[in-house]
């Protein structure tokens, strides 16, 4: 846990990302990713900033893939006005979104010490 | 252990335990009687069955509070409790009128029983989660002030920390709203609404409070981080609690016949209610994150995060998944809400009285940790336990949405028991991963009889 490799202002900028990518899966889904993605292109290669906006631009892609395109897919494919279908649906989505909220909290607090998910990503 | 009289708590966890395996026994019984439905009959029948694992789970969940403070407030107040000799008295006292209670409701007929307590004098029975006869409710009040008294007189002449403070004040708020179940209007819209302000204001305001200074004291024990960042963060926690949870009564105030402004009021303020859950997330993880100490007691880490997540998971997303009005239309009464009710209460309340536990009893047993095959089965136990009841909840939500839309959605509605027919499924489903709980909680009771293994760490 080598701290002092990066700058205050660095650690920062990362803590600004993490809480954007948490905000883009709670309260400000949109906006928080468009703000996200506008403190990326200010990060440097290499940095615990670029890291964390990095990792929440991911973070967030993957959840939008997860939660929107498979949930389309079960209504597609389950029907619309079927009970089984949102008994699956809304279970998924729930417990999906939930675990991504979990992670990205996960990554706000490993950010705030200016460090990565775990020592060796 | 750094007072002696601290050994009390073993006594009140020793009976929770207890009680917590009664709680679950009757919860499968009523599992199975969901599906099939004369199991047991005439014996232990539906209702009963729910009288008593629902009033288990309350009166263990007292126990394991009282036993929370009788452990935490000497060490906070940095000096012995007051008197240990009424703390163990009214043990007792406590566990005598709770045991004579729960043989009541499976001995006699519950009218016998509300005739032979004279419930006529002042009727208080009949309620759920409040169904203790008139006396029992006395005792639990007697109990109750002896234990603010003890407590309260070993925090005023002792050392005053914020956790202490925070706790006395959810536990003062516990017994204050518990006397509104003496108050039986015959005005049924009154006497639901008033019966709110024990059920919700417990659960949604003054436990979390208990809830949020047990968790930031074993957080403070097992990761040593300052206690200044610890009480910010507590203080931010109870302010979310009590901002949004008073008002937030009113989301159980939709369609009991109150006044039509309870639909914005409850809704707007108990969507916010999931906020202070959600900081005992990020406050968990931030305090094992930047922890300064590796605590030998693994299993207690591990209680202390699950509890953050498991309580924001039941309460908070579950909770909000059913609190706006419009959908509360639907969803009102139905296994959603046993679905919310059960992973709400394992995931705050079970969790953290575990937490405490797992923390507090290696050391009254004389070790800083419990040895590390006995921890081992005691996380075992917990992905057991708390696993099923993930399956519990999704089984429980999966009958419910499908209830909601055959019985209240469709073009074509169904009449409750025939929808209550098609989704038996999910209930048969629900038995099992209640049987696993149950494997998962004789694990647990079995991790305190584990002897050390015969390899010897230098
Ligand atoms: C640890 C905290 C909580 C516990 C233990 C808990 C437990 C329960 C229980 C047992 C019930 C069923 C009561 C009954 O009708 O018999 C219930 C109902 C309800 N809870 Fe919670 N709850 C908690 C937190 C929350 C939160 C934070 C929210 C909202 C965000 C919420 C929203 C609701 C709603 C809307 C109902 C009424 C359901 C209906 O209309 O049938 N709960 N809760
Ligand atoms: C620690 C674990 C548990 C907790 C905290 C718990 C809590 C509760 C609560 C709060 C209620 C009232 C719910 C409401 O009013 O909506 C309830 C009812 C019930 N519980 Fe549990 N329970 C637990 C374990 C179990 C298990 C393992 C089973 C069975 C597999 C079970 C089966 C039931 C049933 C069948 C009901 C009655 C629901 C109804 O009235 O329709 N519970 N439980
Ligand atoms: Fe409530």
């Amino acid at each position: 846990m080598d701290k002092t490799a990066h700058s205050s202002s660095d650690i920062k900028t990362a803590s600004q990302a993490a809480l954007l990518s948490l905000l883009n899966l709670t309260l400000l889904p949109i906006i928080a990713f468009s703000a996200l993605l506008w403190i990326y292109n200010k990060t440097q290669p290499g940095t615990i900033a670029r890291y964390h906006a990095e990792l929440g631009i991911k973070t967030n892609l993957f959840a939008a893939i997860a939660l929107f395109l498979v949930s389309a897919l079960m209504i597609a494919f389950g029907g619309f006005d079927s009970a089984w279908t949102w008994v699956y649906v809304i279970s998924y989505f729930t417990i999906v979104h939930t675990t991504f909220i979990i992670f990205a909290v996960w990554a706000l607090v490993r950010s705030w010490s200016g460090e990565k998910l775990n020592k060796l990503m | 252990m750094k007072y002696k009289s601290q050994a009390v708590a073993k006594l009140y966890f020793t009976a929770a335990i207890g009680l917590f395996v009664g709680q679950i026994l009757f919860g499968l019984i009523m599992g199975l009687q969901y599906v099939a439905g004369d199991f047991l009959f005439p014996e232990i029948p539906f209702n009963v069955a729910r009288m008593v694992h629902t009033n288990l789970l309350i009166v263990w969940l007292l126990f394991g509070f009282m036993g929370s403070a009788y452990y935490l407030v000497p060490e906070e107040s940095e000096r012995e409790l007051f008197s240990p000799m009424l703390a163990k008295l009214m043990f007792w006292v406590f566990l005598v009128a709770g045991a004579l209670t729960i043989l009541g409701y499976l001995l006699v007929p519950y009218a016998t029983l509300a005739d032979i307590t004279m419930n006529d004098l002042l009727p208080t029975m009949g309620r759920e989660f409040l169904e203790q006869p008139t006396i029992t409710k006395l005792g639990i009040v007697v109990v109750a002030l002896a234990f603010l008294y003890n407590i309260g007189m070993t925090i005023l002449t002792g050392r005053k920390t914020v956790i202490n403070l925070v706790l006395i004040t959810g536990l003062i708020g516990l017994a204050v709203f518990f006397l509104f179940s003496f108050y039986n209007p015959d005005n049924l819209v009154m006497d639901k609404y008033f019966w709110w302000w024990v059920v919700h204001l417990w659960v949604e305001g003054v436990w979390e409070l208990i809830l949020g200074a047990i968790l930031a004291f074993v957080l403070i024990k097992i990761t040593g981080v300052d206690r200044e960042i610890i009480e910010k963060w507590l203080y931010i926690i109870i302010a979310m609690t009590l901002i949004t949870g008073i008002i937030g009564t009113g989301h159980h105030f939709f369609w009991i016949g109150t006044p039509d402004y309870w639909q914005w009021l409850g809704s707007v303020f108990s969507a916010m209610e999931p906020i202070p859950f959600f900081m005992m997330t990020l406050f968990a993880f931030n305090m094992v994150n930047k922890r300064r100490r590796e605590h030998p007691n693994k299993a207690a880490t591990l209680w202390a995060l699950g509890t953050a997540v498991m309580a924001f998971l039941g309460a908070g997303v579950w909770g909000f998944l059913h609190t706006l009005a419009p959908v509360n239309y639907y969803t009102h009464g139905t296994q959603i809400t046993a679905a919310h009710g059960h992973m709400a209460f394992y995931g705050a309340y079970v969790m953290v009285v575990l937490t405490m536990i797992s923390y507090a009893m290696p050391i009254m047993r004389g070790n800083k940790a419990n040895n590390e095959r006995a921890q081992v089965l005691e996380m075992w136990s917990f992905w057991f336990m708390t696993v099923s009841m993930v399956f519990i909840t999704l089984f429980l939500t999966g009958a419910g949405i499908m209830q909601v839309y055959l019985q209240r959605y469709s073009d074509a509605p169904i009449a409750f028991m025939a929808a209550q027919d098609k989704i038996a499924i999910f209930y048969w489903m629900r038995e099992i991963a209640g049987l696993v709980f149950l494997v998962g909680l004789v694990l647990y009771v079995m991790s305190f009889f584990v002897k050390p293994g015969v390899k010897v760490n230098a």
